[in-house]
């Protein structure tokens, strides 16, 4: 239980709020690589402001406020030049440093250019993602985790959700949900809807734990019949501070990632590379990416998939959860451990200092501490995740299963 | 159970807080209970703790059993710690 004041806090956005100077430390994924190469335009919204991110045909990126400093039609309808993006209003010309480079109606003797210089953003391609970072300088390094330079074949879902990005965090680091959740309500539901629910998730826990970590938190878990020397405890898998969360196991390596795009709505993405051993993955050129369903035509929650009962789960406690009413129990552990890491990392922001998981020393690829073997489940994992996740949504759903069948029947083969 | 509406708490922040979510369910109870028995002093340095008497604390409240545990973090001087509000002292426990 938080008070109303505690809750406002830890769930604003907004530039000038703690929680939101916080957020402004960091790069996130506003569009696809792909949606820039199809139209090199695109509106983004980011921590509840909106932007035009663009590619020139130079292949330079830029991001900058939407609404052009003139008389604030949208630049996210703009012209994309050489040099930068140009006002579809009026023809001011705005380069991806925020300078106004143009402006055909005004003279050219007066210094009037010189003083609308927009604010833009930061922009990086990496792993089929644009991401930007808006916050102040100097601009730290976009964190070049495993899953997003790793070998395999890639796959992005996609959702926007109606609630706050904090209650979605705050599942990341409940383990316990999982048994309920994705075992005794996914069954119920398979029971009345007709299908078939994957034993594996279902596996009672024996016992949770947490670690504060250079990236956020390590969460452990022992299922019921497996060991603290099983992968779930000895190695578990991060909340990757402030809004991702690295899972995977049976060779599908995943970033769960939580945009906060503004105070009430978050883009969920679920970003997997699938690398089973003793196969070649194919050519990609592009990353498919996809959306997911989070409801149905009746308007209610799509419960037949992993993902759907999270979303339902996430979406069902309101657009900002009330947490002066809720009941925490000692199994909430993981819940109240994140809420004190927010707030710590809002004193070192008030303090002038880097938060956690701002870095600014270039690195090839950060490895995430993830298990392999899932809930103890072995390598029919794979297929269950695909089967019975979002991926069974992905236009290469069946390519990627039979990717993981061909995998295992070549490790098989070669003794493996 | 009649809902009592809390008196409004203005924030200080953008916008304030939102309503709370009465029509879902409620337990104004504990929602007043939380707020009277939060506390409000780091143990430490004595900086508040609670955001409406101005400090950059954090207190988050979770029970166990008859105990109500408060998560305590001090934005003024880093101490972070439990504080248990408990119905009975237990003086030796097994070891596990």
């Amino acid at each position: 239980m938080l008070t109303a004041e505690q809750n406002d806090e830890l769930t604003q956005v907004a530039a000038g709020t703690p929680m939101g100077e916080l957020l402004r430390r960091y790069w996130y994924p506003v569009t696809f690589t792909r949606a820039l190469e199809e139209f090199p335009v695109q509106p983004a919204r980011l921590l509840g402001e909106d932007f035009a991110v663009f590619k020139t045909p130079r292949g330079k990126y830029g991001l900058v406020p939407e609404a052009c400093p003139h008389r604030r039609a949208s630049l996210a309808y703009g012209v994309v030049e050489s040099d930068g993006i140009r006002c579809p209003y009026h023809g001011w010309l705005f380069g991806t440093d925020g300078s106004c480079l143009d402006q055909p109606a005004e003279r050219e003797e007066t210094n009037f250019r010189e003083r609308v210089r927009v604010r833009a953003g930061h922009v990086a391609e990496l792993g089929g993602l644009i991401w930007a970072y808006i916050g102040p300088e100097p601009v730290p390094e976009l964190p070049r985790f495993d899953v997003f330079v790793m070998d395999g074949v890639r796959d992005i879902g996609w959702a926007e959700l109606p609630c706050n990005f904090v209650q979605i965090m705050e599942n990341a680091v409940d383990p316990h949900h999982t048994e309920w959740l994705h075992g005794r309500f996914f069954e119920f539901m398979a029971r009345h809807q007709g299908f078939d629910a994957p034993s594996s998730f279902g596996k009672k826990h024996v016992k949770v734990g947490f670690d504060a970590f250079d990236w956020g938190i390590i969460k452990r878990r022992v299922v019921e019949g497996a060991s603290e020397e099983d992968d779930d405890w000895k190695i578990g898998h991060p909340l990757v501070f402030p809004y991702n969360m690295r899972v995977g196991g049976a060779n599908i390596e995943q970033m769960q990632i939580r945009v906060p795009v503004d105070r009430t709505t978050t883009r969920f993405m679920l970003y997997s590379v699938h690398a089973p051993a003793g196969v070649e993955y194919p050519e990609q050129p592009q990353v498919p990416d996809y959306q997911i369903p989070v409801f149905d035509e009746r308007g209610k929650h799509r419960v037949d998939y992993v993902e759907g009962q999270d979303m339902m789960a996430w979406v069902t406690q309101g657009p900002i959860t009330d947490r002066t009413v809720e009941h925490l129990g000692r199994s909430d552990v993981g819940v109240t451990m994140l809420r004190r890491m927010f707030k710590e990392q809002m004193s070192a922001v008030a303090r002038g200092d880097d938060p956690l998981g701002v870095y600014r020393d270039f690195r090839d690829r950060i490895d995430l501490p993830c298990e392999k073997n899932k809930f103890d489940a072995g390598g029919s994992f794979a297929i269950d995740f695909i089967d019975r996740g979002s991926s069974r949504f992905s236009p290469q759903a069946d390519a990627l299963k039979k990717l993981h069948i061909k995998a295992m029947e070549n490790r098989k083969a070669a003794g493996g | 159970m009649t809902a009592v509406r809390p008196e409004a708490a203005g924030s200080g922040l953008t916008g304030g807080p939102p309503e709370p979510d009465l029509a879902r369910g409620w337990f104004p109870t504990d929602a007043e209970r939380h707020r009277r028995d939060a506390p409000k002093y780091c143990p430490a340095c004595a900086a508040g703790l609670s955001l409406a008497q101005g400090g950059q604390g954090l207190t988050t409240e979770y029970w166990t059993g008859t105990d109500r545990v408060f998560v305590c973090f001090c934005g003024a001087c880093g101490w972070s710690g439990d504080i248990v509000l408990a119905d009975r002292v237990v003086g030796h426990e097994a070891a596990d």
